[in-house]
């Protein structure tokens, strides 16, 4: 199962494993094979900026502004194709980076060739020179968020107010804090401290406009979340950061505890509805001779 | 008119003396397999009494056989509503305890027993499980035994008797009981037929025998809830539904079944009738009180010229013919008028049909002395201390009428046998008994001959099946005889 690394702490759902690597699978064949078709800006937009900007200041991953400056483009190239194998080599430079960024290491995108990361490398090179980059990424203020921020944000997370371009409500697969009784979906990790995870408004944000991983990239590569749901959905997750998690064992013990006694209950409710039925004839004429002491 | 060829039964049930010899004859021939324990394909209730499965005349709790609903007849228990809804489970059949657990004894023990101070028994061990069991229920469980607060008082021939005529009915010196021997009816318009979702029950073309397709059955158990009289009985161990077969394997050969063939009190009789299929399904519908007179309608009269002709234009046998004409059956049902369908208001048209029993008068016991309220010790139908309402509810579809003059003429010939044998009662009476009985002397004189002298040949007269021409329409025997010889059914194959 390939997860991002970043989530490696989260605590473990509930989902089954065989489906999760079905979803990721379909995921791979999905994304890998669009991969090829779009051009270079496409690419850069839905796989590196979520950690990456240019000239946006650094987010998980370094700001990559100038990049072909502070590295060979060899090297660079290399560790596109494989960044593991870099790091595993033990490459003083990978290390570096690989500290900066809060030890999350740096994943392989999907349809990396050696020709695209040449491609991409052209791309950054060329944008580095412009004063304004098209990838310097949402610049999101850091005044704090109102009281009607967080409440626009949660309206959008439980899917009261839909996504203005058609995406699907992060409820659908992710809980929450304030998620009362069956929580929210389980096929992604609980949201209460994205906010912390990803380092603060300007990661979470740029993770937003282009989602990353095997499950989010397909869903929302043609639904991609406006500006304004953006940032309302970044007051929200700051404002869920104060709370812990909730308790997804607590969830689920309350979840079997409803369905037992939904099944009693429907049950019960059967029993009555055909109470006359038909259970046998001569057990009764015995047990009622019995009773009249016969 | 569309002639057909059935072969139909009466027992006489003033000869049947509950000895239980049909059902073993029966058991040991067909249900001593696996899966067969608790069938009785031939049982004997004692009545009044619930008979086997308990309480099976009670259709309120069954819903087995036809009902009329408007102009249409309908399966009561099934029907395309309640296909789906039911299709793993028919909510109204008898379960084990209805039927009751097999058991048999650990005879082993008798003579495996360590020596000790008391003698050795053969204790029950139930055919399910194998453990030991206590007893508490039989398919006749209140064998000879008439009054019974649990089975006999639970009758539904009761329906319709006071309070008074129920409690006669169990008190001392009052109680009566007789017995009722069944097999499957063999019915002109079988529910259990009409009921299979598979298409597995068939009436046999030339004799009019309900029989069960072995290989396509599908175990639905539609027949088993559709049968009034809980005549189909589900194999748990082949998983397919099981029935009489009137031994037509024995009939084929000339043999009476072994039920009839083995009944120590001689009551049981067999012959061919010839039948109007037309005229069935407008049989069937018609009011509860005209069943029984529109069922001896469809019964067509052998001797007739035009019902010979067009008998023998669909194809039956002169030797089915002369069958017919010499049938027993024809003569009691038809002709006499003594023998009546069990429970017709079911509207399956059984062929089966029942002399019903003279019973003993009432009595009253003053003081110590027992005064029987009529001289005519067995006689008196009316004070018979079976209420004819009991007799109407079993036999005639709710109707007095048809009971009282199958037990009129009876007595009518008892008189008259009487009259001749002993000469204790005079001529005239007995005359004047017959004349009420709507019977003549020479009537009289061939159902004493039918009843009390009859002989192997009087009581089975079995058609010859000709089952060389009904294979004949299935396969050619040349053909057959040269692909895989006589003697198999499939070729032998190479290879394992």
């Amino acid at each position: 199962m390939r997860r991002p690394k970043n989530q490696q702490n989260e605590p473990k759902t509930a989902i089954p494993r065989p489906l999760a690597a079905a979803a990721a699978v379909l995921a791979w064949l999905f994304s890998s094979a669009f991969a090829q078709a779009q051009d270079t800006p496409d690419y850069f937009r839905q796989n590196c900026m979520n950690c990456h900007t240019i000239g946006g200041g650094r987010l998980t991953g370094p700001d990559l502004k100038d990049v072909t400056k502070r590295q060979t483009r060899d090297w660079l190239a290399n560790f596109l194709t494989n960044p593991k194998a870099v790091l595993d080599s033990g490459d003083p430079y990978a290390q570096k980076i690989f500290e900066e960024s809060r030890r999350v290491p740096m994943p392989m995108a999907p349809g990396m060739t050696r020709e695209r990361a040449e491609k991409l490398l052209d791309l950054i090179e060329a944008e580095s020179k412009l004063p304004e980059s098209q990838f310097k990424g949402l610049q999101i203020s850091t005044a704090p968020f109102t009281a009607a921020d967080v409440q626009a944000g949660r309206d959008i997370f439980t899917g009261r107010q839909r996504l203005a371009s058609g995406g699907t409500a992060c409820i659908a697969c992710h809980s929450i804090h304030d998620i009362a009784a069956l929580g929210g979906g389980l096929l992604g990790p609980d949201l209460t401290n994205v906010y912390d995870r990803l380092k603060g408004r300007a990661s979470l944000s740029a993770w937003l406009v282009a989602p990353g991983t095997e499950t989010m990239q397909p869903a929302f590569r043609n639904h991609p979340l406006k500006a304004e749901e953006i940032h309302s959905l970044v007051a929200y997750f700051e404002d869920a950061a104060r709370y812990r998690p909730a308790d997804p064992t607590g969830d689920r013990v309350t979840f079997l505890l409803l369905g037992l006694f939904g099944a009693a209950a429907l049950l019960f409710a059967f029993d009555g509805a055909w109470k006359w039925r038909f259970r046998g004839v001569r057990r009764p004429l015995v047990d009622a001779a019995h009773k009249r002491g016969a | 008119m569309n002639v057909r060829s059935q072969i139909a039964m009466v027992f006489h049930l003033d000869k049947c003396i509950g000895c239980h010899t049909c059902s073993i004859a029966c058991k040991n021939v067909w249900t001593d397999r696996k899966g067969t324990e608790y069938m009785w394909w031939n049982n004997v209730e004692t009545k009044p009494g619930t008979g086997y499965p308990t309480k099976w005349e009670d259709q309120e709790k069954y819903k087995g056989g036809w009902e009329k609903k408007g102009d249409d007849l309908q399966i009561r228990s099934t029907g395309k509503a309640k296909v789906v809804p039911n299709i793993f489970h028919n909510p109204h059949m008898p379960s084990m305890d209805d039927y009751y657990e097999p058991w048999t004894y650990d005879y082993q023990n008798l003579f495996n027993a360590p020596e000790s101070d008391d003698q050795p028994t053969a204790r029950p061990v139930s055919m399910v499980t194998g453990e030991e069991i206590a007893v508490e229920a039989g398919p006749n469980w209140d064998d000879d035994l008439g009054g019974s607060s649990i089975y006999a008082a639970n009758d539904a021939n009761l329906e319709g008797l006071s309070e008074q005529q129920r409690l006669q009915l169990s008190s001392v010196e009052q109680l009566v009981f007789f017995y009722l021997p069944r097999i499957c009816n063999h019915c002109l318009n079988p529910c259990c037929v009409a009921a299979c979702p598979s298409g597995a029950l068939y009436k046999r073309g030339e004799d009019g025998i309900v029989l069960i397709d072995q290989q396509r059955c599908r175990a639905w158990r539609a027949c088993v809830a559709a049968c009034p009289y809980k005549k189909v009985y589900y194999n748990w161990f082949t998983g397919k539904s099981e029935k009489c077969i009137l031994c037509f394997p024995r009939l084929e050969t000339g043999q009476a079944p072994a039920c009839f063939h083995s009944c120590v009190g001689r009551i049981r009789y067999l012959g061919v009738v010839l039948y109007d299929a037309d005229r069935l399904e407008e049989v069937a519908k018609l009011p509860n009180d005209e069943l029984i007179e529109g069922q001896r309608s469809v019964i067509l009269d052998p001797n007739d010229p035009a019902v010979i002709r067009a008998a023998r234009e669909n194809g039956i046998q002169d030797g089915v013919i002369e069958s017919a004409q010499k049938s027993p059956v024809y003569q009691m049902v038809k002709v006499w008028k003594i023998a009546l369908p069990p429970h017709i208001e079911y509207r399956t048209l059984p062929m089966l049909f029942y002399v019903p029993p003279l019973a003993p008068v009432q009595a009253n016991k003053t003081n110590d002395t027992i005064d029987h309220v009529s001289e005519n010790l067995f006689h008196d139908i009316d004070q018979a201390r079976v209420p004819m309402r009991y007799f109407a509810n079993l036999f005639g579809a709710g109707n007095e009428g048809p009971v009282r003059y199958a037990l009129a003429k009876q007595k009518a010939v008892r008189w008259h046998r009487r009259a001749i044998t002993v000469g204790d009662v005079d001529r005239a009476t007995a005359d004047r008994m017959l004349r009420e009985a709507d019977c003549t002397a020479e009537e009289a004189e061939a159902i004493y001959q039918l009843t009390s002298l009859c002989t192997f040949e009087d009581r089975f007269v079995i058609p010859p099946m000709y089952r060389e021409q009904a294979v004949e329409m299935l396969k050619d025997p040349h053909e057959h005889r040269q692909s895989v010889g006589f003697g198999f059914s499939a070729g032998p194959k190479r290879g394992l």
